[in-house]
């Protein structure tokens, strides 16, 4: 940069490192660089917090599903507005998420062929969500399913818990 | 004019002129472009009116077809969306219903993000790449080790294809690499400066290109007509799909 | 005709004005001047050069799909506006809109057909036209700039098409506005935040119908403008359009 302005590099004297010299008009600049910098990225941390909802008004992610009584035994019941399967066999009560682990199609239980089936891309999974083919990358996910203190079966979709476990009922 | 041969030649001479009468620039050729300056660059127009009008008279006949087509034609509107019923098949529009397909093939990461991503950077950093200006027809140079670094490639790329059951991938790849070799062995006839369409020589870029498009067509194409529910395989004369 | 006679003189004494001189300040575009002025002076007109290459007018040329995509965009922003005063981003709100264009307003469906058949068109025009660039080699220095912005414009493209597909939010439209956002859920890292962000929540709902809105009818319509206008203005500034070899351009 051929500023005709600039001023030379002080010398320093000869037992302190140049390295550490710097004039008003570098650190003025770096000072007012970093300033801008930090006003930009702030603006674009702010504009990504504010376009972050902090409420939704979405369904709630914890329902009740009834007696359990009413699911016959072996047995795999569709909640429709929940999205989630509960399967009922010998062993107990267990919930199954009905979204393909693929890109989120909603699943069909099949009972002709003991499957759930995705109409997307043909994923077929086991009604204990375990996959038998098809793209999808993982199995269904289990939710937490519990008894509330009246008796009834409660299930958490946001607590995902290791397949295999049943709720005994 | 001025002849100047360095040791390399990294020169040539250009056109001689009469100076006086027309002055014309002195023209360095050197390797990295490919600037054959075969004339001047023709006759020119004043924009007013001739490029406006001609604006105009497309923006009619397009605004005329448009419109006869949109009184017959009309859009679709299916049912309410129903967050509870995922229809059978469920279809992206048609500009990325080739990314569905591949997405048949691939897992999710591949197909949706590392491809796309791929894609247009590929397609962004094709004017910084020399390979891209100089335009050499693919068969110069040593043809042979050519022929071998391509059939190698060809190879490998089927197999992959293969190995992941991505037929409709493979079928236009090889196609196209079945051209190219055709391609190969023409080429010293060809040498002779031929013009028809399907005798010129043809560079690497080209070739690239031509097999993306046609890549991207057939999927687009088998998105379209060839899948129903399930993404199964349909023919489209007996589903009625469309 | 009587009307050659009575309008060419009418159209000569309004032109004398002195309101219509302070308006359009060249006078009659007849000689070579005015007609540069015509293009050099007029702000919308002044991206195009003052002359053309006589070769780069012909249809055989490149179709004109360039300029078709830019007329199209034309078509969809007018169409768009007028659709857009019947149109309430809301959920179910949205989806009887759509039914009342096609029963109840006036020319309603063929408003909504048209710009539906506008933006298929387009999406097709802006590919065809990238190709035709690359095999013409028209992206070769000095207009390395211009194919990226090219390119950058052909991906707003597809977005300004992808948002808008969802705001009939009828099943077409939610589920592949679903997979699309399922599959951006797949980056690594970023994936789920970039879903909820654009999506304003977790699901496919009201807030997601109206960022797509917004992001379809202002903002990305803004950036297309804008990188529009210095694609037209690098075409200019770099020499003009390319022409094929056999008319006398460069290269191969």
């Amino acid at each position: 940069m051929t500023d005709a302005n600039q001023v030379p590099p002080v010398q320093a004297p000869s037992d302190l490192p140049t390295r550490l010299i710097i004039t008003r008009r570098e650190f003025l600049n770096d000072a007012a660089g970093l300033a801008l910098g930090i006003a930009g990225i702030g603006s674009l941390v702010v504009t990504y917090g504010y376009l972050s909802p902090n409420v939704l008004f979405e369904p709630p992610t914890t329902f009740r599903a009834g007696n359990p009584d009413l699911y016959p035994s072996n047995s795999v019941t569709f909640l429709e507005d929940q999205q989630v399967y509960v399967v009922r066999t010998e062993n107990g009560f267990y919930a199954v998420s009905a979204v393909c682990t693929h890109l989120g199609c909603v699943t069909q239980w099949k009972p002709d062929l003991g499957q759930i089936a995705c109409p997307c891309h043909g994923s077929k999974f086991k009604s204990d969500g375990t996959k038998i083919e098809g793209p999808a990358p993982r199995p269904l996910p289990h939710f937490a399913i519990s008894l509330t203190a009246d008796g009834e079966l409660q299930v958490d979709k946001l607590e995902v818990i290791s397949p295999g476990q049943a709720l005994k009922a | 004019m001025a002849e100047k041969e360095s040791k390399e030649s990294r020169y040539e001479a250009g056109f001689g002129s009469n100076a006086k009468k027309e002055p014309v620039r002195v023209v360095f050729v050197t390797r990295k472009t490919s600037a054959k300056v075969v004339g001047d660059i023709g006759p020119r127009l004043m924009t007013y009116p001739h490029l406006l009008i001609r604006e105009a008279i497309v923006f009619m006949i397009l605004v005329i077809s448009l419109v006869t087509v949109a009184l017959f034609w009309d859009a679709p509107l299916e049912q309410l969306a129903n967050p509870l019923l995922t229809p059978n098949p469920a279809k992206a529009p048609w500009y990325f219903l080739g990314l569905q397909e591949l997405l048949h093939y691939f897992p999710p990461l591949v197909a949706g993000i590392i491809i796309p991503t791929l894609v247009v950077i590929a397609l962004i950093v094709i004017p910084y790449f020399n390979i891209n200006i100089e335009g050499a027809p693919l068969w110069s140079g040593n043809a042979k080790r050519t022929l071998l670094m391509f059939l190698a490639v060809v190879i490998a790329l089927t197999m992959l294809l293969a190995a992941f059951r991505a037929w409709t991938v493979l079928a236009p790849t090889d196609l196209v690499a079945l051209l190219m070799l055709a391609s190969y062995h023409g080429s010293a006839e060809r040498r002779a400066g031929a013009n028809a369409f399907w005798r010129r020589e043809r560079t690497l870029p080209w070739w690239v290109m031509t097999w993306f498009i046609s890549v991207a067509v057939v999927l687009t194409v088998v998105g379209t007509f060839f899948r129903g529910p399930g993404w199964s395989w349909v023919w489209p004369w007996s589903s009625h799909a469309g | 005709m009587a009307n050659s006679f009575t309008i060419a003189p009418a159209l000569e004494r309004l032109r004398a004005t002195r309101v219509w001189k302070s308006v359009f300040r060249r006078g009659p575009a007849l000689t070579n001047r005015t007609r540069s002025l015509a293009v050099f002076g007029n702000l919308f007109l002044h991206f195009l050069p003052v002359k053309v290459r006589e070769k780069s007018l012909r249809v055989r040329a490149s179709y004109y799909v360039g300029s078709i995509s830019f007329l199209l965009f034309i078509v969809l922003s007018v169409t768009g506006v007028l659709l857009m005063f019947y149109y309430h981003p809301a959920v179910p709100q949205a989806y009887r809109d759509m039914k009342d264009l096609r029963f109840v307003v006036s020319n309603g469906v063929f408003l909504r057909n048209l710009h539906r058949l506008a933006a298929q068109l387009m999406v097709l025009a802006v590919f065809w036209h990238m190709f035709h660039v690359f095999y013409r080699g028209g992206y070769r220095p000095p207009h390395e700039f211009n194919w990226v912005v090219g390119v950058v414009l052909l991906l707003v493209t597809l977005f300004l098409s992808y948002t808008g597909y969802l705001l009939p939010w009828d099943q077409l439209a939610f589920w592949a506005i679903t997979v699309g956002t399922n599959i951006v859920s797949a980056m690594p890292l970023i994936g789920r935040r970039v879903r909820f962000v654009s999506l304003g929540g977790n699901l496919v709902g009201e807030n997601a119908l109206l960022r797509f809105y917004v992001l379809h009818c202002v903002v990305l319509p803004l950036i297309a403008v804008f990188l529009v206008a210095v694609h037209f203005w690098r075409v200019q500034k770099d020499g003009g359009l390319t022409v094929r070899e056999e008319d006398g351009g460069k290269g191969k």
